[in-house]
């Protein structure tokens, strides 16, 4: 049993390449239990992958990833992947509910079926998770009748009702609609306050600093700092993740980062 | 009572120059009706027979395996692109002649009737049809769907029957049912191989008595009840399978 | 008839016989689906106008034709019509084929009617709205912007339809037309050889094939590229 120290994930010296195309080159990171982690960078530095790889939909070619005394990366046989995945919830950017199921059926899918319990219990803690995410009067509807923001919402339920111990959270606000975003960050802030350890792969920077212990920002496959959020945030020690940050968080706001002032011609300007 | 109706609507409709005098024969009256009830049997027939030819060359041809999917392939395209009746002609003047010889030669006589011959052949046709409906719907799968469950610990199997075939099912239900729908106009094909289906008898009785319309449009409105039934009931089922809002 | 000669060699002495049957299939086939894809394109066109009479004529005249077996829409031009047409002056003979044309013009018509009709139904209603915004009149937003869009998304299931009809040819035989499946129960009747007539079958079987499989496929590449647009 992996004491309370030891990290609940971790990952190390991860490679991975789709065919020619190298994504991940070489990652390493660490969650610890109760801990939130939010990995943020540019489009196409791997992130996703990188979280697919912790539930093992995807096989790197090189590195070690555990989680909780698994080693991901060796497994083999269906079983034992099933076995992964029923202690890993994963919420996906594009929500994927089952269309031809109502919304309680969706959540109770996978804990009837996959984990075998009683359908009377899932049922209970089905229609109480749906509660938590204030869907409860959803219950009979079709995903395809809800909105975005609804069905994100019903997803990151369909993947609680699992009883994970980490949950995998894949770009889970971007498809939606601005005015939808907050009721999806509402419900993982409440999570996360609980003591959920999670993953987020966001590009939600404010959120992202509010809700993480601990933030990882990875560049072209690779990570390229981490730290605790206010530090990456606030007094980021890399060049590279001034100018991402600089790039993303919106100017018209009051700037986060403090300005390194120049002197040229005996004027200070702030850059 | 009955008898009484009948005279009453042959009587009726004779102004109107239809001679339905043949309804009055009892002869001829039940060789119709029989007619109408092989046309039945072989649509109660042919229906689950080539459904259960689609789904399995459906699975053959996403299977993945070549040994498999190239020989279903094959006989899907021979199928799809040649005449049923010749289809029915090769199997019944050409098989059925080759397996009653061989049957000749143990002196017993060859079981397979007309009938079966025409429940084979259409089965087979119309299969090949429903199998590349259900292949395009396994395809129509969105694979966001497959990850997602395989992310909740399914099973290959379990993914399979509850995801994966539910959904495709979903998505090529409006080609099924109008494949149906052709499925019972094809049941006519059997009376060029004696099939004593409705189309059959009516020929017999017209070539005696000469009232080629009246018979056609009996033949037509028939038709027309069952090919009313089965879309009834494929919209029965599309809303039993519905999804609604879905692909919005 | 020489009872030395291989089957080989009797097909090869009846094959002018049955490419001129063939010949006769695919004639039929393309008068047919000539007349009905006019009559189905004013059939179409009539079931989109605003006039309620219009509207239910032709949704009777599709729901008759394409609920109604071929082989009896066949049987019912073929033995209904009169034997010859025409004023008592000059009678002309109205051959089979010709009947048989007409037997399957009449669903052609039905389905080219419900294409038209699913072809229009399918441009977004943006594109009108987008065309009328620019001042054009209903009959001109038609043959400016809608039509030229329709005949692209006609042209698979048209063509499908047109092998659908090809193959539904052979139904001819069943009346008396001689076409290539009548010329091959001919031929096997006066051959009267087994391995013969497993070799006719055989060959007009891979005949239609290797009419309508090319059909198929280009049909197939057609709906690939517009899939693109």
């Amino acid at each position: 049993m992996p004491s309370v120290d030891e990290p609940l994930v971790s990952l190390d010296d991860v490679h991975l390449s789709f065919g020619d195309n190298e994504v991940l080159k070489g990652i390493s990171l660490q969650v610890r239990r109760g801990q939130s982690v939010s990995i943020i960078g540019p489009s196409g530095s791997g992130k996703s992958t990188l979280l697919r790889c912790i539930t093992g939909l995807i096989r790197p070619q090189r590195g070690e990833i555990r989680v909780g005394g698994t080693r991901v990366d060796q497994l083999r046989s269906e079983a034992e992947f099933i076995a992964l995945r029923r202690r890993v919830g994963f919420v996906f950017q594009q929500y994927n509910l089952f269309p031809h199921l109502s919304v309680l059926d969706n959540l109770l899918i996978a804990p009837t079926l996959v984990a075998g319990r009683d359908r009377a219990e899932a049922r209970r803690e089905a229609l109480a998770l749906l509660d938590k995410v204030r869907l409860l009067h959803k219950q009979d509807a079709w995903p395809g009748e809800l909105s975005g923001g609804q069905q994100q919402r019903v997803a990151i339920a369909r993947a609680l009702a699992m009883r994970p111990e980490l949950m995998l959270f894949d770009e889970v606000t971007s498809a939606l609609d601005p005015e939808m975003v907050g009721e999806v960050l509402h419900v993982i802030r409440e999570l996360a306050a609980e003591g959920l350890s999670c993953v987020l792969v966001t590009h939600e920077m404010r959120f992202a600093e509010e809700v993480s212990d601990e933030v990882v920002f990875t560049e072209a496959g690779r990570v390229v700092e981490h730290g605790p959020a206010a530090r990456v945030f606030h007094a980021p020690t890399s060049e590279r993740t001034r100018a991402f940050l600089n790039r993303s968080l919106d100017p018209s706001r009051a700037p986060v980062l403090p300005q390194r002032p120049v002197e040229l011609a005996g004027m200070r300007f702030a850059i | 009572m009955a008898d009484a109706l009948l005279h009453g609507a042959v009587a009726a409709l004779k102004p109107l120059g239809l001679n339905y005098a043949f309804v009055l024969d009892a002869g001829e009256r039940a060789a119709f009706l029989r007619g109408m009830g092989v046309t039945l049997e072989l649509c109660i027939a042919v229906i689950p027979g080539s459904l259960a030819v689609g789904v399995a060359l459906a699975a053959a041809l996403t299977s993945g395996r070549a040994w498999l999917a190239l020989p279903a392939r094959a006989f899907v395209e021979v199928t799809r692109n040649t005449p049923t009746l010749v289809q029915l002609y090769c199997a019944f003047l050409v098989l059925n002649m080759l397996i009653t010889q061989q049957f000749r030669q143990f002196g017993a006589g060859n079981p397979l009737t007309p009938f079966v011959w025409v429940f084979i052949v259409v089965s087979l046709h119309k299969g090949a049809f429903h199998a590349e409906a259900l292949r395009a719907g396994i395809q129509a799968v969105p694979p966001a769907m497959l990850e997602a469950a395989r992310s909740l610990g399914f099973g290959r199997a379990h993914l399979l029957w509850r995801i994966e075939l539910p959904l495709a099912l979903r998505f090529a239900l409006p080609s099924l049912v109008n494949n149906v729908v052709d499925l019972v106009k094809m049941t006519a094909v059997a009376s060029a191989i004696a099939v004593g289906d409705v189309t059959y008898e009516s020929i017999m009785i017209w070539t005696n008595r000469d009232n080629v319309l009246e018979l056609l449009l009996l033949i037509l409105l028939y038709f027309g009840l069952l090919t009313w039934a089965v879309a009834r009931a494929g919209r029965w089922l599309e809303g039993r399978l519905r999804m609604p809002g879905y692909g919005q | 008839m020489n009872p030395s000669m291989t089957a080989l060699e009797h097909l090869w002495q009846w094959s002018p016989a049955l490419l001129r049957g063939m010949g006769a299939n695919i004639g039929i086939s393309l008068l047919a689906v000539a007349l009905g894809t006019l009559a189905g394109l004013l059939v179409g066109a009539a079931s989109m106008s605003h006039a309620t009479v219009l509207q239910h004529a032709t949704r009777l005249w599709v729901q008759l034709f394409r609920n109604a077996p071929v082989l009896v829409l066949i049987y019912f031009t073929t033995y209904v019509f009169p034997f010859e047409i025409g004023p008592a002056v000059w009678r002309l003979p109205f051959p089979d084929w010709l009947k048989v044309v007409l037997g399957l013009a009449l669903p052609t018509s039905a389905n080219v009617a419900e294409i038209f009709r699913g072809a229009v139904q399918s441009i977004p209603s943006a594109q009108w709205e987008a065309a009328q915004s620019l001042a054009m009149r209903r009959a001109q937003v038609f043959r400016v912007v809608i039509l030229p869009q329709c005949l692209r998304r006609m042209l698979p299931p048209w063509m499908n339809l047109y092998a659908s009809i090809a193959m539904s040819t052979s139904l001819a035989s069943l009346v008396g037309v001689h076409d290539l499946v009548d010329t091959a129960q001919i031929a096997s009747n006066t051959v009267a050889r087994t391995d013969f007539t497993v070799l006719v079958y055989g060959a007009i079987l891979a005949l239609f094939f290797a009419y309508c499989y090319p059909i198929a496929r280009f049909t197939q590449a057609l709906e690939k590229r517009h899939a693109f647009r």
